[in-house]
């Protein structure tokens, strides 16, 4: 998981600030603890478009894929994947 | 709870004090900074205060700010043998609000113990039949005045005193300042019935040792409290394993019991029975809850079973009686309930006839939403006003604070719905830990997440190992809490 660490500090900056970012675990549900809501997933998202580059209307989103540290860092992942391909 | 049953015209408060006073003089009544002042004693200094105010019209109101000392106890004792309505504030509101309870209530004079009545105009209303004039508590805004008839007192002591038990010589702790609508249990049903009022001293309520000091020397049987209470003596009596055997009844009312105090409430109260009490000052104690083995921690306490003589309904958002499941504003009638606000509150439109008109009773609505579980077990949810739409969803913030206390390892909470612009309100909360646990956020968002809708789960959290800050009647202070730990921008 490369982006890990990184989406970690930033979910725990902006949404949980009296937890480090060692005690998030992974594969901790942000949407069903409330962590994140659907104002939030547009935090995230605009976070991940700002550090990645990545072109949000290019793909397909879905709450699933921002759930946890782990499927962000997947999103993260093919969407970079995808435009290293395409450019 | 004895079977208690209300039949025929209860003994006059007053009257039944002054029996013991001449059957038993010697009889300790009160016990006040180490020192005991005799039922003959009291009495005779409640004598010399009603001849004081003999000169005063019939039915006209008093004042006397409710400082705590056996010299105003005697004061209140002469006022009620002078059957003169008496105006209890507490000695804390300012003089401005002060005085404007005494506009209010329509003050004649403003008694102090010892001294003459001082007048502060000429008497205009008659309150005749009423004994006591106490106020809410509310936090904001004037103290809403509730008028108490001496039937009420009345019939309230005889409840209370069959209950718990109190007769000549039981000793009943006294922690509440005496404004408080629970000094009807504490100090007026024991002085009624011949016991002993051990008098916590207002400078001392929140010294955890003092107190756990203080009931080991005196020795009470019957002790009622807040929350609050319980808390300092089970943290003060944890060190050294301490226990308070003397202690047959344990009451506790006007807060949410956290779940930690309830379980250390059997070893640190060996003998007693246990009992969460729900009322208000305005209809007195109306449920009674009495604590059998552990609780559930992820349930709140149910409120129990109506006393004698109370009856209960609720009411759905659409004014109709609900009979099955479901939640709804509790409206409440008792027999020791007040008529009706005095002043400008008396329009609020809190005493009302049956919503649909099925009695003659007058109900008081409560604001309290409560839930009927199919299985008839009545639980508060938390108030009416206090419910608030987050992402379209409808919100009781006191819920989630309830949830909150029901974790193991939570010792206090205090939950606030802010305005959002986009959300339409957002919900902040504090949670304090245990000491010594380890619990973070991030669990205690899955032990809400396991109860609640996703939009009840507070957005921002916040674990504390500090105390929150509480109010003079030792509630936690949610404004407080929230300026403490959420900044303004946050």
């Amino acid at each position: 998981m490369p982006y890990a660490q990184a989406i970690k500090e930033f979910v725990v900056e902006e949404f949980l600030p009296d937890v480090s970012p060692a005690e998030l675990d992974a594969d901790y549900d942000l949407l069903a603890n409330g962590v994140i809501d659907s104002l939030g997933l547009l935090k995230v998202i605009a976070w991940i478009e700002d550090r990645y580059g990545i072109d949000t209307d290019t793909v397909e989103l879905r709450p699933e894929s921002f759930h946890t540290v782990a499927a962000i860092d997947a999103f993260v992942t093919r969407a970079s994947y995808r435009r290293t391909k395409g450019a | 709870m004895e079977g208690t049953t209300i039949a025929g015209p209860p003994r006059p408060l007053v009257k039944s004090f002054v029996d013991q006073a001449r059957r038993t003089p010697e009889a300790t009544a009160l016990v006040w900074r180490g020192h005991s002042v005799g039922y003959g004693a009291l009495l005779a200094r409640a004598e010399r205060e009603r001849d004081r105010m003999a000169a005063l019209p019939a039915g006209a109101p008093a004042a006397l700010p409710a400082v705590k000392s056996p010299g105003t106890i005697a004061l209140i004792l002469g006022c009620l043998l002078a059957r003169r309505p008496l105006l209890l504030p507490s000695p804390a509101l300012g003089a401005d609000v002060t005085e404007r309870l005494y506009e209010q209530a329509g003050v004649g004079h403003v008694l102090a113990p010892g001294r003459p009545p001082a007048a502060r105009r000429s008497p205009t209303v008659d309150l005749s039949g009423n004994a006591l004039l106490l106020t809410t508590s509310g936090s904001t805004g004037l103290p809403k005045i509730v008028p108490l008839s001496s039937t009420a007192l009345d019939q309230f002591v005889t409840w209370a005193a069959g209950a718990f038990g109190i007769g000549p010589g039981t000793t009943v702790l006294n922690y509440a300042p005496l404004n408080f609508d629970v000094c009807l249990l504490d100090v007026w049903t024991t002085l009624a019935r011949g016991g002993r009022v051990v008098l916590v001293d207002a400078e001392r309520v929140t010294d955890g040792g003092r107190l756990l000091a203080l009931v080991e020397r005196e020795r009470p049987e019957v002790v009622q409290s807040v929350p609050m209470f319980y808390r300092l003596l089970a943290d003060a009596a944890r060190a050294g394993g301490r226990t308070l055997p003397s202690v047959r009844h344990a009451v506790f009312t006007g807060d949410t019991m956290p779940v930690p105090v309830v379980a250390a409430l059997p070893g640190l109260l060996p003998h007693a029975r246990l009992y969460n009490v729900y009322g208000c000052t305005e209809t007195n104690d109306s449920f009674l809850y009495e604590l059998r083995g552990t609780p559930d921690p992820a349930r709140p306490l149910p409120l129990g079973q109506p006393l004698p003589g109370v009856e209960a309904l609720l009411v759905d958002a659409e004014g109709r009686v609900l009979d099955g499941p479901g939640s709804g504003e509790l409206y409440v009638s008792t027999p020791f309930q007040s008529e009706g606000y005095l002043g400008a509150a008396a329009a609020s439109g809190a005493f009302v006839p049956h919503p649909e008109g099925a009695d003659d009773r007058r109900w008081f609505r409560s604001g309290d939403l409560v839930r009927r579980s199919p299985d008839g077990t009545l639980t508060l949810v938390g108030r009416t006003d206090f419910q608030v739409k987050i992402l379209g969803v409808r919100v009781n913030p006191q819920e989630v604070e309830h949830l909150l206390l029901a974790h193991p390892d939570v010792t206090e909470a205090a939950v606030r719905a802010v305005p959002d612009p986009a959300a339409g309100h957002t919900l902040r909360a504090v949670a304090r830990r245990r000491p010594g646990s380890r619990l973070n956020s991030l669990s205690l968002r899955g032990h809400l997440a396991q109860r609640l809708s996703r939009a009840a789960i507070p957005a921002a959290l916040l674990i504390t190992d500090e105390p929150l800050p509480r109010t003079a009647t030792g509630k936690v202070d949610r404004e407080r809490a929230g300026h403490v730990h959420f900044t303004e921008e946050s």
